[in-house]
C-alpha cells in the first residue's frame, strides 16, 4: 500500500457512491431505501482547539445531523453516541478558504493572437441585460452555476480544508462568490451562504474588448462602474433625457456591494493601496487577495485597514549557481526570496488580518510545509490557525456556521496528530459530519531495533517506518537488507534471504504489532514451512520527520527599504535649515545669475539669498565654494514612474483614466533623475489618443508611497494627442477602423466631445433647477468621468497638455480651444511651433519642445533644434521636456542646446528647465525658481550647469536630500555587500528553501514612451521610440 | 550672434549658403592657411596661436611664421579652435532617411546571415540628415548594416561628397557580426520561459559558429583551387581570413564579449568590439588582450537595475584608467550629431578631456586602420579639420565655423538652418 496520505481511488469511489445510494437532501424523493444510519458520534480524550488561542485537553467533541452538539470539557459521551476514541489527537475547526474556483466553472485559457494582428473589438456582446464591457460580470451569481465536484474538493480536503468561498476568477467585476461545504453533497445541502462577497481583479481577463488595455483604464473602469451602480439604485425605473432608465443587470447586481463587499485580486503592494483608493472612495469594504509584497509597504497597508487572503507560494529562488548569474539578478528579488515566507508575520505583527488560501499555488501538497515555513519565520501559530479558520469564516460570510468549534457550528473538522503548523500530520476531515479519512487513526507502528525471534535464533531486525520503508536483519554477525517491504494498517511484510532452522533461502515475513512494543507474526520458509515469530521492540527509532522539521526560526541578512530595490532609502531624508554659502547661484528669476552668493533655506523653503550672510543658529552649513546651485529640474512630459501601461490606447478618448491612480513610486528612475538634477516632473498619458488621460505632477521624493510623490498643489491636467499616433498611422493596416484615422477627423472628434460635455452640463443645470419632488420622478443625470473631465477642460480647471508636431494640426487645436472658450496650456514636444510661434502667443499657448529630436518619423521631419528659441523670441513661454527616462537625466545640457543652435541667453536657457514648465505646470508660486518663499528644491553642480562637464553633486527637495553622490559611493557598496551576502545564503540553502513558485517577483516595467501602446492584460510587446537611445 | 559670424565666414568659402541645397565642396583649388588659431592636434598636444597650412588636400606646415606658397588664402581664426575632423562610429547615416516610415529605411537586410551586405551600397549622398551632422563637426562616419547576427559589411565615409564613391575614405573594410543574445530577458513582456530563451540562446551561437566554419572551409577550398562556384555570403567573408579586414563583434554583456574573445582569439581574427556597455567589467582583461574597444552607451542608462546611476557616464573613465585602447560612439543617424556632447559627457564622469578628444578623433582613425590620413593634425594627413569658436565638446562653445575634407571647403548650411533661416521671416 502506498505510504502516501492522499486518498485512495477506493475512498473517492466510496464518497462519490454514497449519496445517491442512501443521502437525500429534504425535497430529493428516496429512491430505494431510507437511510437512517446514526449520524450521532462522540470524538472522546481528544485535545480540541475550539478556536484560535483557546483549547481543551482531554476533551468530547460531540456532533449530531452534521451539526456539532457539544463541545464537553469533562470528556463525556453521550448516552447513544458512537464513540471515537481521539486520544493523542488533536482536533482543529475545519479550514476555510475564502478564495475559490472550486464548484463553478473555471476560467478556459485563452490563446492570444501576437499582439495587433487581429482587428481590435471595440464593442461586446449584449445579453441579459449585461454591462458594455465585456470584463465586467457582477451579473453572475455563482450559486447558480455551483455543483459539487469531488475531485476539485479532494486537494482541498487533503489539506485539511472543509469549506471555500468560491467564484469564477475571470475579469473585473467577476461576479457573487458563493461559499459551501466541501462535502461530497448535492448543493442544496452544501451551500453555506448564497450570496457571499463578489470578486474582482484588475485584469480583464477572457474579455477580448479593447478598453481597458491599461492598468490605469481597469481603474478608471471600476470607478465608472461603482458610479454607475450608485446612480441606478435610484435612477432605474425613473425616466432619464433619452427615454426610460435601461435595464442593467450587473449595475443592479453590485447595488449592494458596500455591503456585501469584494474580493480583490492585487498582483503586488502598490496595486493593493491603488484598489484601496478606488474602492474605499465608494464605501466597498475590499478583501485582498495579497501578492505576498504587503511586507514592503507594511504601514501603508495597515492603514487600508483591509484584510488579506494569503497564497502561500513564496517564490523560487533566483538562478545564482552559475559563476555570471548574478548579472541577471537584481538585489530586490534576492531580497524578496529571503523575506516573502516572512509575510504573514509581518502582517501579523502589525495587527493585520489575513487568511491562507490554497490558490496559486501548483501544488496542492506545499500548503502546508509553506505554513510551517511562515511560522518559522515569525508567524505566531495561532494567527496562523486563525488565518484558516475564523477570518476566512467572516471573509467568507460564515463565521456564524464555521470557523469554530462550538455548538452548532457545522461539523467541519480536521483530526491530526500532532501540532499542524510545526510537524503534525492531518489523519481525517469531517464535513458536516461525514469523515473522510486520509490515514487511519491509529495503525500499527513498526519503526525501531527488534529482538526478533525465529525458531529460537535470536536476530537483530531495525526497521525505518518512514516514508519510504527499509529495514535490515542482522545475525551471525552478517546484515542483510529487507526488501519487497509492504505495510498496511495493522501488519507489515517483507522478504529477506537468511538462513532460519537450518534452511537457507528467500524468507517472507510478516509482523503485527500486539502491544506497546511486544510483535508476533509468521515466517515462510524456501521451503513452504510456517515458523511462528515473536519481535520485542528495543526502543523507538528516532522520528525522522520530527528532526528534519525542527529548523531553526529564520533570520535575514536582507534590509527592508523603501522602495525596496537597491538605492532604496531607510527612511524619508530628514529636513534642515541650510545656509548654502559662496555658490554661483542660478536663481532662474529675475535676479538672473549670481555670482559668489549664499542662500539660507529654512523649513523647506528658500528663506534669503545675498552675500556674506550670517549662519542662523541650527543651521547645516554647505560651502559651495566653486559650485553651482539651480532650482530643481522640472520636466513638462515625462513617463517614468508608471505602472502597467502609459497608454489607455483603445478609444479615441478616455479622459477618465488618471496616471495618478498607476504612479509607481518604486522606479528606480526616479533616483536616476534625481541624480540628474531634476526634482519635480509631469507623469503625462500616451499619445494614443485625441484625448487621452489625465496627468500627474510628482516630486521626485524617492521612498514615498504613490501618492506622497504626488504634488498635490499642481491643479488639475490632462494629455491630447494630435497626428501620426492618434490616427493610428503606424500600427499596422488592422487598426484602420478607429474614428479618427485624419487629421481633420481629430479635430471633429474633439468637438464633438466637447459638444457632448456641454449637453452634459446642460443636463445637469436643467435637473438642479428642479424641485425636490420634481427631482424624485425622473433620473438624475447618469455622472460620467468622461466627461466630468472634459468639463473641467471647459471650466479651465484642468489644463491642457497636447502632444504635437506639425504646424496645421497646433493652429487646428489652437482654434478649436478658442471656440470653446479656454486656453491650450502646452503644447508638449512641440516641434513645428516655430512654425506658428506668432499664433501661439497671441493665444497664450507654451510650448514644451524636444531640444534636438527629428527624422525619427514623417511628423517631425521639419523638426529643428532652434524651434524653442524661435518659439521663445516670438513670445512663447517655451520649455523643454524630456519624454525619456535618458533625457530626464541631463534635461540641463538639453536646454543648453538652445545656446548651441540658436544663441539664446544661458540664463533663459536655464529657465526653459526650471521656470518656465513650472509656470506651464502653474506651480510657479512653489517652484521653479530660488525665489524666498518658494519650496527649496535645488541641485548643487561641480560646475556651469549649462555645460557638458556639469555633474549634480546634491539635488534637494522641501529642504531634505534626496541625492548625494557622496552618500551614492556607500549606496553601491552597500548594494553590493548585500546582494553578496543574499547570494552566499542563496548558495547555502537546501533545495527546501529554494523551491517555489517561478513567477513570484515584480516583472520589471519596460521604459514607457508616449507611444508605447499595447494591451497588458492580453500581453503585448513593447513598441519603441524612433529615437536611437534608450 | 555668434552663428552670424560663423554664416559670414562660411559664406566667403562656398556661394551654395543661399541656394536651396547643399553642395559638395569642390577640390582645394588653392593653399590655405589657417592662422592665429588654438590647435587640438590630438597626437602633438595644444598649440595655441599656431597657423596650420594645407594644399591640395593635405597638411603642409604647422607652426608659427610658415612660408606662405604663391596664392595662399589666409584666414585668420584669432580665438578659435581646430580640430581633427570628429569620426562618428557605428552609424546608420545615409541608410535611413525617417526611421517609421519602411520605404526610406534600408539599414537591416532579411535574413540573419547577410554578411555580402554593404553598408555604403544603399547609402544616399543627399539624406538630408548628413549636413545637419556636419554642422557639429562630423567629418566621417562608418555606415553598419544592421541585423541579429553576421550583418554585413561597413564603409567609412566622408559626410561631403557627391556619391558614395566620391564620400569613400574605406569601402568595406570590415564584417559586422552581433553577438547572440546570453542571459535571460525579464522584462514582463518576454513570453518565452527560461528555458525557451537559453535555447533559443544556444542556438543562434551555434548558428554563427556554423557560418563561419561554412565560411573558412569556402576560403580554404577557394585557396586550394578547389571552390566548387562563388557563394556571395563566404565571399565576403575571405578577408577575415587572409587577414585583410577586421571584425568588428556587436557585444554588450561581460558573457558575449568573453565569448567573442574567445570567439576571435580561435580564428586569430583582428577584433574591435563595438557597444561594449560591460567593458567596464573586464577592462583588466581587454587592456591586456590589447582589443580595440568602441564604447556606444555614452549616454546609457545603467544596463541593470542594481548599477550605479552613472555606470554607462563614468565607462570610459574606466577604460581609460585600465589601459584600455577605445573610442567613443554614439550610434544611430541623426542623433549622432551629440557625439562630441557625449565624449564630453564622460569628462565629467572622470575621464580626461584630451583622452575624451582622441576617442572621437584619432581612436577611431586607429582602430579602423586610417590614422595615417586623419584622426589628427600632423603634416602629411589629410585636411579633415574643424573650425569651432570654442571647445568642441561643450555646448556653450562647440561652434563649427568651418570644415576642411580633404582640403574642400564644406557647406556647413543644412535643412535645419534652412528652416530656420525661413521662419525668421514668417511674420
Amino acid at each position: 500500500m502506498s505510504r502516501s496520505k492522499h486518498l485512495s481511488k477506493l475512498a473517492l469511489a466510496i464518497c462519490a457512491v454514497i449519496p445517491t445510494v442512501s443521502v437525500a437532501s429534504q425535497t430529493t424523493p428516496v429512491q430505494g431505501l431510507h437511510d437512517n444510519t446514526p449520524t450521532f458520534v462522540a470524538l472522546q480524550n481528544a485535545t480540541i482547539i475550539t478556536e484560535p488561542g483557546k483549547q481543551l485537553q482531554n476533551a468530547t467533541l460531540v456532533i449530531r445531523d452534521g451539526k456539532i452538539i457539544a463541545v464537553d470539557a469533562n470528556n463525556q459521551a453521550p448516552a447513544g453516541a458512537r464513540v471515537i476514541d481521539a486520544s493523542g489527537h488533536t482536533i482543529y475547526p475545519g479550514f476555510i478558504d475564502a478564495y475559490s474556483n472550486y464548484g463553478v466553472p473555471e476560467v478556459e485559457e485563452q490563446e492570444h493572437a501576437p499582439y495587433r494582428s487581429e482587428a481590435p473589438q471595440y464593442n461586446n456582446k449584449r445579453e441579459g441585460g449585461n454591462a458594455a464591457n465585456d470584463a465586467i460580470h457582477a451579473q453572475k451569481r455563482w450559486v447558480s452555476e455551483y455543483a459539487n465536484n469531488p475531485k476539485a474538493a479532494k486537494q482541498y480536503i487533503e489539506q485539511g480544508f472543509t469549506a471555500v468561498q468560491s467564484a469564477r476568477l475571470d475579469g473585473i467585476f467577476q461576479g457573487q462568490g458563493v461559499t459551501v461545504s466541501l462535502a461530497d453533497k448535492i448543493p442544496n445541502d452544501t451551500v453555506y451562504r448564497a450570496e457571499a462577497r463578489h470578486f474582482g481583479s484588475f485584469d480583464k481577463g477572457t474579455s477580448k474588448q479593447q478598453y481597458p488595455s491599461s492598468l490605469m483604464g481597469s481603474i478608471a473602469l471600476i470607478r465608472q462602474t461603482l458610479s454607475d451602480a450608485n446612480w441606478y439604485e435610484t435612477a432605474f425605473g425613473k425616466q432619464a433625457h433619452n427615454g426610460p432608465v435601461e435595464f442593467n443587470a450587473a449595475l443592479a447586481e453590485l447595488g449592494p456591494v458596500e455591503q456585501e463587499g469584494i474580493v480583490f485580486k492585487i498582483t503586488d503592494d502598490k496595486s493593493l493601496l491603488r484598489a484601496h483608493d478606488v474602492f474605499s472612495s465608494f464605501d466597498v469594504p475590499v478583501t485582498y487577495l495579497g501578492s505576498g509584497f504587503e511586507y514592503a509597504r507594511l504601514a501603508a497597508v495597515k492603514a487600508t485597514n483591509s484584510s488579506i487572503i494569503l497564497p502561500v507560494n513564496f517564490p523560487a529562488a533566483p538562478e545564482v549557481n552559475g559563476v555570471d548569474d548574478h548579472l541577471d539578478v537584481n538585489l530586490a528579488d534576492l531580497r524578496h526570496w529571503e523575506r516573502a515566507p516572512g509575510n504573514a508575520a509581518a502582517l501579523a505583527r502589525a495587527g493585520i488580518d489575513f487568511s491562507f488560501t490554497l490558490h496559486d499555488l501548483k501544488k496542492s501538497d506545499d500548503f502546508w510545509p509553506n505554513v510551517r515555513k511562515a511560522v518559522r519565520h515569525g508567524l505566531d501559530k495561532d494567527r496562523a490557525l486563525a488565518a484558516l479558520t475564523t477570518v476566512p469564516a467572516r471573509i467568507a460570510g460564515v463565521a456564524d456556521k464555521a470557523g469554530k468549534l462550538a455548538p452548532g457550528y457545522a461539523a467541519d473538522f480536521v483530526i491530526a496528530k500532532g501540532d499542524l503548523f510545526t510537524e503534525g500530520e492531518i489523519k481525517s476531515v469531517w464535513l458536516q459530519g461525514q469523515e473522510v479519512e486520509l490515514e487511519p487513526l491509529r495503525q500499527a507502528d513498526f519503526s525501531g531495533n527488534f529482538d526478533l525471534n525465529i525458531a529460537n535464533q535470536q536476530i537483530d531486525l531495525s526497521i525505518n517506518d518512514g516514508k519510504a520503508l527499509s529495514g535490515e536483519l542482522e545475525y551471525d554477525g552478517t546484515k542483510q537488507k529487507l526488501r519487497s517491504m509492504t505495510r498496511d494498517e495493522e501488519s507489515l511484510q517483507f522478504v529477506v534471504d537468511g538462513e532460519f532452522a537450518a534452511v537457507k533461502g528467500a524468507w517472507r515475513f510478516r509482523l503485527q504489532q500486539q502491544s506497546e512494543a511486544g510483535y508476533r507474526g509468521i515466517a515462510v520458509g524456501p521451503d513452504g514451512r510456517e515458523l511462528a515469530i515473536t519481535a520485542q521492540r528495543e526502543s523507538a527509532a528516532e522520528d525522522a520527520t520530527a528532526k528534519t522539521n525542527e529548523q531553526p526560526a529564520a533570520s535575514y541578512v536582507s534590509k527592508v527599504t523603501f522602495p525596496n530595490v537597491a538605492y532604496g532609502l531607510d527612511a524619508l531624508p530628514e529636513r534642515h535649515n541650510l545656509h548654502i554659502k559662496n555658490a554661483t547661484v542660478w536663481t532662474a528669476d529675475d535676479q538672473g545669475v549670481l555670482e559668489n552668493t549664499d542662500i539660507l533655506i529654512k523649513n523647506g523653503n528658500f528663506e534669503r539669498i545675498g552675500k556674506n550672510l550670517r549662519t542662523p543658529s541650527g543651521y547645516l552649513e554647505i560651502d559651495a565654494t566653486g559650485m553651482h546651485v539651480t532650482p530643481g529640474i522640472i520636466d513638462e512630459h515625462s513617463h517614468i514612474a508608471i505602472d502597467r501601461g502609459v497608454n489607455e490606447g483603445s478609444e479615441a478618448i478616455t479622459s477618465e483614466v488618471r496616471i495618478g491612480d498607476v504612479v509607481n513610486p518604486d522606479d528606480i528612475h526616479i533616483y536616476r533623475s534625481l541624480a540628474g538634477g531634476t526634482t519635480m516632473a509631469q507623469l503625462l498619458h500616451g499619445s494614443a489618443n485625441p484625448i487621452g488621460g489625465q496627468a500627474q505632477v510628482i516630486k521626485l521624493r524617492w521612498g514615498a508611497t504613490a501618492n506622497d510623490i504626488k504634488f498635490d498643489a499642481a491643479p488639475p491636467s490632462i494629455k491630447f494627442a494630435l497626428g501620426e499616433n492618434v490616427k493610428q498611422s503606424n500600427w499596422g493596416s488592422n487598426y484602420s477602423v478607429r474614428y479618427p484615422q485624419t487629421r481633420m477627423g481629430v479635430e471633429t472628434i474633439m468637438r464633438d466631445g466637447f459638444l457632448a460635455a456641454h449637453e452634459y452640463r446642460k443636463r445637469q443645470q436643467d435637473y438642479q433647477k428642479l424641485s425636490k419632488t420634481e427631482q424624485a420622478k425622473v433620473a438624475a443625470p447618469r455622472p460620467d468621468y468622461r466627461l466630468d473631465t472634459l468639463l473641467e477642460i471647459l471650466n479651465s480647471e484642468r489644463f491642457v497638455h497636447a502632444h504635437s508636431y506639425v504646424q496645421s494640426e497646433i493652429l487646428m487645436l489652437l482654434r478649436l480651444a478658442e471656440e470653446f472658450d479656454f486656453t491650450l496650456t502646452t503644447f508638449t514636444h512641440i516641434l513645428e511651433g516655430y512654425k506658428v510661434a506668432t499664433e501661439m502667443a497671441k493665444h497664450g499657448a507654451g510650448a514644451s519642445s524636444f531640444a534636438d529630436w527629428w527624422a525619427y518619423k514623417f511628423e517631425v521631419y521639419d523638426a529643428i533644434p532652434q524651434n524653442a528659441c524661435l518659439m521663445a523670441e516670438k513670445g512663447v513661454l517655451t520649455s523643454i521636456n524630456s519624454d525619456s527616462n535618458d533625457l530626464q537625466r541631463r534635461l540641463n545640457t538639453e536646454a543648453a542646446k538652445s545656446v548651441t543652435y540658436c544663441g539664446m541667453d544661458e540664463h533663459e536657457a536655464l529657465q526653459m528647465v526650471t521656470l518656465n514648465p513650472a509656470k506651464q505646470l502653474k506651480v510657479d508660486q512653489y517652484v521653479g525658481s530660488i525665489t524666498p518663499g518658494k519650496h527649496a528644491d535645488f541641485v548643487l553642480w561641480t560646475a556651469h550647469p549649462l555645460t557638458s562637464y556639469a555633474r549634480p553633486e546634491q539635488t534637494w527637495i522641501n529642504g531634505r536630500k534626496y541625492f548625494d553622490r557622496q552618500q551614492d559611493q556607500q549606496a553601491r557598496v552597500a548594494v553590493e555587500q548585500e546582494k553578496q551576502q543574499l547570494i552566499q545564503k542563496l548558495l547555502q540553502s537546501p533545495d527546501s528553501e529554494r523551491a517555489g513558485a517561478s513567477n513570484g517577483y515584480k516583472p520589471q516595467q519596460p521604459t514607457w514612451h508616449c507611444e508605447d501602446n499595447h494591451d497588458i492584460w492580453t500581453d503585448g510587446h513593447a513598441h519603441t521610440h524612433g529615437g536611437q537611445h534608450e | 550672434m555668434k552663428k552670424l559670424m560663423s554664416a559670414v565666414l562660411a559664406a566667403s568659402f562656398t556661394l551654395s549658403a543661399a541656394a536651396h541645397d547643399m553642395v559638395p565642396g569642390e577640390p582645394q583649388q588653392q593653399p590655405v592657411l589657417l592662422q592665429g588659431g588654438t590647435l587640438y592636434t590630438i597626437t602633438d598636444g595644444i598649440q595655441p596661436q599656431t597657423d596650420l597650412l594645407f594644399e591640395n588636400g593635405v597638411i603642409t606646415a604647422i607652426g608659427k611664421n610658415i612660408e606662405l606658397p604663391e596664392n595662399t588664402r589666409v584666414i585668420n581664426i584669432d580665438g578659435r579652435h581646430v580640430y581633427p575632423g570628429l569620426i562618428a562610429m557605428d552609424t546608420t547615416l545615409g541608410l535611413v532617411e525617417i526611421g517609421a516610415v519602411r520605404a526610406t529605411d534600408d539599414q537591416e537586410e532579411v535574413g540573419s546571415i547577410t554578411p555580402e551586405v554593404s553598408g555604403h551600397t544603399a547609402y544616399n549622398p543627399d539624406s538630408e540628415v548628413i549636413p545637419t551632422v556636419r554642422f557639429n563637426g562630423i567629418t566621417h562616419a562608418q555606415i553598419v548594416p544592421q541585423g541579429d547576427l553576421i550583418r554585413g559589411r561597413s564603409s567609412l565615409l566622408q559626410t561631403d561628397g557627391w556619391t558614395f564613391e566620391d564620400a569613400a575614405e574605406v569601402l568595406d573594410m570590415g564584417v559586422h557580426l552581433s553577438w547572440p543574445r546570453v542571459g535571460l530577458n525579464t522584462a514582463w513582456w518576454e513570453r518565452r520561459s527560461p528555458e525557451e530563451q537559453r535555447k533559443a540562446n544556444a542556438e543562434a551561437l551555434k548558428k554563427l559558429h556554423q557560418a563561419f566554419t561554412d565560411a573558412q572551409a569556402y576560403y580554404v577550398a577557394k585557396l586550394a583551387g578547389e571552390s566548387q562556384g562563388t557563394d556571395v555570403r563566404w565571399e565576403a567573408m575571405t578577408g577575415l581570413f587572409d587577414g585583410s579586414s577586421k571584425l568588428y563583434i556587436h557585444a554588450q554583456d561581460k558573457r558575449q564579449i568573453e565569448q567573442a574573445l574567445d570567439f576571435s582569439r580561435e580564428y586569430g581574427f583582428d577584433l574591435v568590439l563595438m557597444g561594449a556597455r560591460d567593458a567596464w567589467r573586464l577592462a583588466a582583461e581587454l587592456a591586456a588582450a590589447e582589443v580595440d574597444v568602441v564604447y556606444g552607451a555614452p549616454y546609457g542608462l545603467p544596463t541593470r537595475h542594481d548599477e550605479a546611476y552613472d555606470q554607462a557616464y563614468a565607462t570610459p573613465a574606466i577604460l581609460a584608467q585600465a589601459g584600455v585602447n577605445f573610442a567613443i560612439s554614439y550610434p544611430g543617424y541623426w542623433d549622432i550629431r551629440n557625439l562630441a556632447f557625449a565624449a564630453g559627457n564622460a569628462v565629467a564622469y572622470g575621464l580626461d578631456q584630451q583622452q575624451a578628444l582622441a576617442a572621437i578623433t584619432i581612436k577611431p582613425a586607429q582602430i579602423m586602420g586610417v590614422d595615417d590620413k586623419i584622426g589628427s593634425l600632423e603634416v602629411g594627413k589629410q585636411a579633415s579639420l574643424i573650425v569651432s569658436g570654442g571647445d568642441v565638446m561643450n555646448h556653450l562653445s562647440q561652434d563649427i565655423e568651418l570644415m576642411f575634407i580633404d582640403g574642400s571647403a564644406v557647406d556647413l548650411n543644412n535643412r535645419h538652418n534652412q528652416l530656420y533661416q525661413k521662419y525668421r521671416q514668417k511674420p
